[in-house]
């Protein structure tokens, strides 16, 4: 066994128990003059440059309509910009072949506000499903499985399906799936967006949890409060552009 | 390899067992499809078989002199038999014409006329039958040059006309056929695609967790082969706990048809079986490709 003395395995790694290439430092997420506009004529993001270093934790703001959709569609490449330049861990989506595609989407991890969970599916089965379709050996699946539900705290509800779980438990279910791959960036697009106060709360301390462990946190929110109690980055959007981007912001009353 | 096929197996056994009610759905419309296009199949079948009874009934009557040889004839039979168009040649002698002509009238219930003359006024003939009505002219042509043969009997104008109706009939009835076949592969693909909608939710989340396109089309193929093959067992078992009766009752309304079933039945079973996996499986790939294609 050689380890690599300069990098011992990150908490994750050793949680997953899955070892990576060492990881240098280096931007998670680069968007370089990016314009999306759809076949409608109508433009979504106009020559919008960010860039998000590995380890942020980047809140994205603005008004419905103002972009923050289509620019987390850009980065798992469900829709790709029509101008600029979008890399994702490297990788320059614009020049990916198809069947890379689902390469890059396991480094990043989605997390929606209505949890996308299967209904008839427990939560094993649904953090399980993320693995199975994308090849992993059956005995690999269970221990990796066991792990993620017992970082977002769902060991005891495992063999539950869907609607027998408050919302909380639903959307952490879902944040299970999407740690499950052992990503490299999680793109949250409102995930507190039904959740009650201090159910949000709980669901933010969670993902500062793994913000911690190194991977990377991209959430698209409204919601003020969390936003200004926490100081971390925020990046707003208005009308497709970048109005602005500061660190260790509040929530402005625009926004 | 073998891992990826038993993962689309598996998921496709789940997929159709979890969704059991779009399943069954999805499977009793192809049956009832299938059903649908096998009766279309036995009865243009049918048809087929009746128009060719009725053309085989085209039979050629060649009058010999009655100065004619018996070598002389039996070396037409013989060059008559040869030619490809022929399906069989039956010598009638005078004689045999006399008694014919004599149990016909008894049989309409007229009196012997034929007592009244001291010679038979009727000659021998040779009643060929075709293969085809197609062929009559060269058929007539043949025994028109010969020395030995009196005259043919004309039936070129009643010939072509029960050609034209028997191709008529024989069009319309794979017209139809065809678009029996139409209706059917729009109804399956159709159901098909919306039990493949029923599951966009999951097809979505496996595209966001990063499940190539391979791994997300092929469970639903297979799936949709199930449905297929399903569909066209219970077809295939209706058909035959059907074909006995069925047969039967054929047999007493058309005594006459000589359908031979074992055939007809084969086809048939190959036609559903081949109609009901393709359409699972091309079905299944035209409905998820919708979803795959970004």
């Amino acid at each position: 066994m050689t380890q690599t003395a300069t990098a011992p395995p990150t908490f994750l790694e050793r949680l997953t128990g899955r070892r990576h290439a060492v990881r240098t430092s280096k931007d998670v997420v680069v968007l370089h003059g990016v314009t999306k506009r759809y076949p409608n004529g109508r433009v979504a993001l106009r020559d919008v440059d960010l860039v998000v270093p590995e380890g942020d934790f980047v809140f994205l703001v603005g008004p419905s309509g103002a972009g923050k959709s289509t620019l987390m569609r850009l980065l798992i490449r469900d829709e790709l910009a029509s101008k600029g330049h979008v890399v994702v861990d490297g990788n320059d989506l614009s020049h990916l072949r198809r069947s890379d595609v689902p390469r890059i989407r396991r480094k990043i991890g989605v997390v929606f506000q209505d949890f996308k969970l299967l209904p008839r599916k427990t939560v094993r089965e649904n953090v399980a499903f993320a693995l199975e379709v994308t090849g992993t050996k059956r005995a690999l699946v269970g221990p990796a499985v066991d792990r993620v539900l017992a970082l977002v705290g769902l060991t005891g509800q495992a063999n539950q399906l869907p609607n027998q779980l408050s919302g909380g438990e639903q959307q952490r279910t879902a944040i299970a799936r999407a740690l499950v791959h052992d990503p490299r960036l999680i793109i949250a697009d409102e995930p507190t967006g039904n959740l009650d106060p201090v159910i949000s709360w709980e669901l933010i301390q969670l993902l500062l949890r793994i913000n911690e462990l190194g991977v990377t946190i991209l959430m698209a929110t409204h919601d003020a409060e969390v936003v200004t109690a926490l100081r971390k980055r925020v990046v707003a959007l208005e009308d497709g552009r970048v109005i602005r981007d500061e660190t260790g912001a509040t929530y402005h009353q625009a926004d | 390899m073998f891992a990826f096929i038993g993962f689309s197996l598996r998921r496709a056994w789940q997929g159709f067992w979890r969704n059991a009610l779009m399943s069954l759905a999805a499977t009793l419309t192809m049956v009832l499809m299938l059903l649908l296009l096998a009766g279309f199949f036995v009865l243009q079948n049918v048809l087929v078989a009746s128009l060719s009874f009725v053309e085989q009934k085209v039979e050629v009557v060649a009058y010999v002199q009655n100065t004619a040889t018996q070598d002389q004839i039996d070396g037409l039979i013989k060059q008559v038999r040869a030619m490809p168009e022929v399906a069989s040649v039956t010598f009638v002698s005078r004689e045999e014409a006399l008694a014919k002509f004599r149990d016909m009238q008894a049989a309409q219930g007229r009196g012997d006329v034929t007592t009244t003359l001291d010679t038979n006024p009727l000659y021998a003939s040779l009643n060929v039958k075709l293969r085809s009505p197609g062929d009559l002219p060269a058929v007539t042509a043949a025994l028109g040059g010969s020395k030995i043969v009196r005259n043919v009997l004309n039936i070129q104008a009643l010939v072509e006309r029960v050609t034209t109706v028997t191709t008529i009939i024989r069009n319309a009835g794979a017209v139809i056929l065809g678009i029996v076949g139409l209706i059917v592969l729009f109804i399956v693909v159709n159901t098909i695609r919306l039990a493949v909608l029923a599951r966009a939710e999951e097809i979505e989340i496996m595209r966001l967790v990063g499940a190539s396109d391979a791994f997300i089309r092929w469970p639903f193929i297979f799936e949709g082969g199930l449905v297929g093959l399903l569909g066209a067992l219970i077809t295939i078992g209706i058909l035959a706990a059907a074909a006995q009766p069925a047969s039967a009752a054929m047999a007493g309304f058309f005594n006459v048809l000589p359908l031979e079933l074992g055939p007809v039945g084969r086809d048939t079973a190959t036609l559903v079986l081949g109609t009901g996996l393709g359409l699972g499986v091309v079905g299944s790939w035209l409905s998820v490709r919708t979803y795959l294609i970004r």
